[in-house]
């Protein structure tokens, strides 16, 4: 044992460090943010409860009902069911979220072709019953108009899942490696 | 004559039981709050204003929670358990002089009566660990009765230092004795003795090791709930109170308070209960500093370093008093 190692022993030099450790912590302010009282504002693009995202032209859903949502969901908790309108026009009867099921990966709002639903920043929902948390058509609309309206929505579509397929133009002349892939 | 005097003692026991009860719930709210904000915590704020009652809340909760016994427990023991520890607890009390002249008795034999007490209040955590007839409670139980046996000695031995100093085993007569200096600057061997010591003596961290939450569940408490798991919970935090008050006594001189005009007319009490506060208020420190102690590093550290050094330091004074 060297001399050093024999000083810190016999006077504690680790354990006072401790205690002086402790003591400042004590003498700091505590980092706690007492919750229901005092809130934070989510920051954005956090991933909270689902809406689908209301046309404003139209003031019905962006959803066409292609499916690839629910078809991507890893949890499997999206259910759509569609049915042929007037004019062969695919109509969306029900779009419907199991959101007890949901794991907030937003692969849905990745595949969606049409930036037709959105995770909004509100997290504090809860209930008694596991029937409330299957949300249908019109409470996920309505969900967009509470929390996602104008602007606050389309900033976050643009901020967050910015390239669409809107965002590229199809490239003018022929296919390129078409003639590879035909060989092939 | 007689029946006066019983009657004033019945008096005495009754306000000094109950403001120690009442001490010993906040103790609790107080460790909370400090192992909090030591931890960058708030500690509870949502009972009252800052939490203040807090306490309150969970003495109701305690009382009316399940007395649940195990099936296979030792019943009569079962019961006893926490009572003998509240008992050896609270009894101790009797003999410390809280200012000049005011001890509830007053005994030649304080300081002995207050580490036979001591010893009594592990037999409640032996006998928990063995009555309950269950595994973590009695590695909690065999673990107090070690640790307690190695630590007395260690303790009892950093107060006979004291003794000699004072000449006396009586408390008020050992405060008396400090009235010139206090006993920490005679015998800084033994302060650091006892106080290791009595940390280990009321199981507090990092020498929990009856109650080691992360290897025993809760240790002898395990199977005990409601009202007399909130019994063990009073004995420790009562145990703290007498032993920092001890300490207070022993060797921080007792309701000696600085030697200031100014604050002459500041009652002894005040001091004292000062000091208690600040010494139990180091157990938090510890407590949120140190993690807890492997076994065998407690017991070689008992038996190699703290009853050698005890024990020097009675041989050192006993030779510096012949002189």
């Amino acid at each position: 044992m060297t001399f050093n190692e024999l000083v810190k022993k016999v006077f504690f030099i680790e354990i006072l460090q401790g205690l002086a450790l402790t003591f400042k912590t004590w003498v700091t302010p505590s980092v706690t943010r007492q919750y229901p009282t005092e809130k934070r504002e989510p920051f954005p693009g956090s991933r909270g409860l689902h809406a689908l995202v209301r046309d404003p032209e139209t003031g019905r859903e962006k959803c066409v009902g292609c499916g690839l949502c629910a078809a991507m969901c890893p949890s499997q908790c999206i259910y759509i069911y569609t049915s042929e309108g007037e004019d062969h026009k695919k109509v969306v009867d029900r779009y419907e979220i199991e959101v007890l099921r949901c794991v907030y990966c937003a692969l849905c709002v990745e595949a969606c072709p049409y930036g037709a639903i959105a995770l909004s920043p509100h997290f504090e929902y809860s209930g008694y019953t596991r029937e409330e948390f299957y949300y249908k058509k019109e409470r996920l609309l309505e969900n967009w108009d509470k929390y996602m309206a104008d602007p606050r929505g389309a900033e976050y579509l643009d901020k967050f899942w910015g390239p669409k397929s809107s965002d590229f133009e199809l490239p003018d002349g022929p296919e390129t490696g078409s003639e590879e892939r035909k060989a092939s | 004559m007689t029946f006066s005097l019983v009657l004033w003692t019945f008096i005495k026991v009754a306000i000094v039981v109950s403001i120690l009860m009442l001490h010993v719930s906040y103790v609790v709210y107080f460790e909370r709050k400090v192992i909090g904000h030591m931890q960058a915590r708030m500690g509870p704020m949502r009972v009252g204003w800052h939490g203040l009652l807090q306490p309150i809340a969970d003495a109701i909760k305690l009382f009316f929670k399940e007395d649940i016994m195990p099936s296979q427990a030792d019943k009569s023991i079962f019961y006893i358990a926490p009572i003998i520890g509240v008992l050896a607890a609270i009894g101790s009390i009797a003999v410390i002089p809280m200012w000049d002249g005011f001890a509830i008795a007053n005994i030649n034999i304080g300081l002995l009566f207050i580490l036979a007490l001591s010893s009594v209040g592990s037999y409640s955590i032996i006998l928990a660990g063995w009555a309950s007839n269950s595994k973590y409670s009695f590695l909690g139980g065999l673990r107090s009765a070690a640790q307690v046996i190695s630590y007395e000695i260690a303790m009892g031995l950093s107060l006979v230092g004291i003794m000699l100093l004072s000449g006396s085993a009586n408390l008020t007569d050992i405060v008396h004795a400090q009235s010139d200096y206090w006993f920490i600057f005679t015998q800084p061997a033994a302060f650091f003795v006892f106080v290791v010591a009595i940390i280990a003596e009321t199981n507090r961290a990092p020498f929990d090791l009856p109650e080691a939450e992360t290897e025993l569940v809760a240790g002898y408490a395990t199977e005990y709930s409601g009202i007399r798991f909130g019994l063990f919970f009073m004995a420790e935090y009562a145990g703290m109170f007498i032993m920092s008050a001890l300490a207070v006594v022993c060797f921080l001189g007792g309701w000696d308070g600085p030697d200031i005009r100014l604050l002459a007319w500041v009652p002894g009490f005040v001091w004292f209960i000062l000091k208690v506060y600040a010494f139990i208020f180091f157990y938090f420190w510890i407590r949120a500093t140190l993690p807890r102690y492997r076994y065998d590093q407690l017991m070689s550290l008992g038996w190699k370093l703290f009853i050698p050094l005890a024990l020097a330091n009675v041989v050192f004074t006993a030779l510096l008093k012949l002189l």
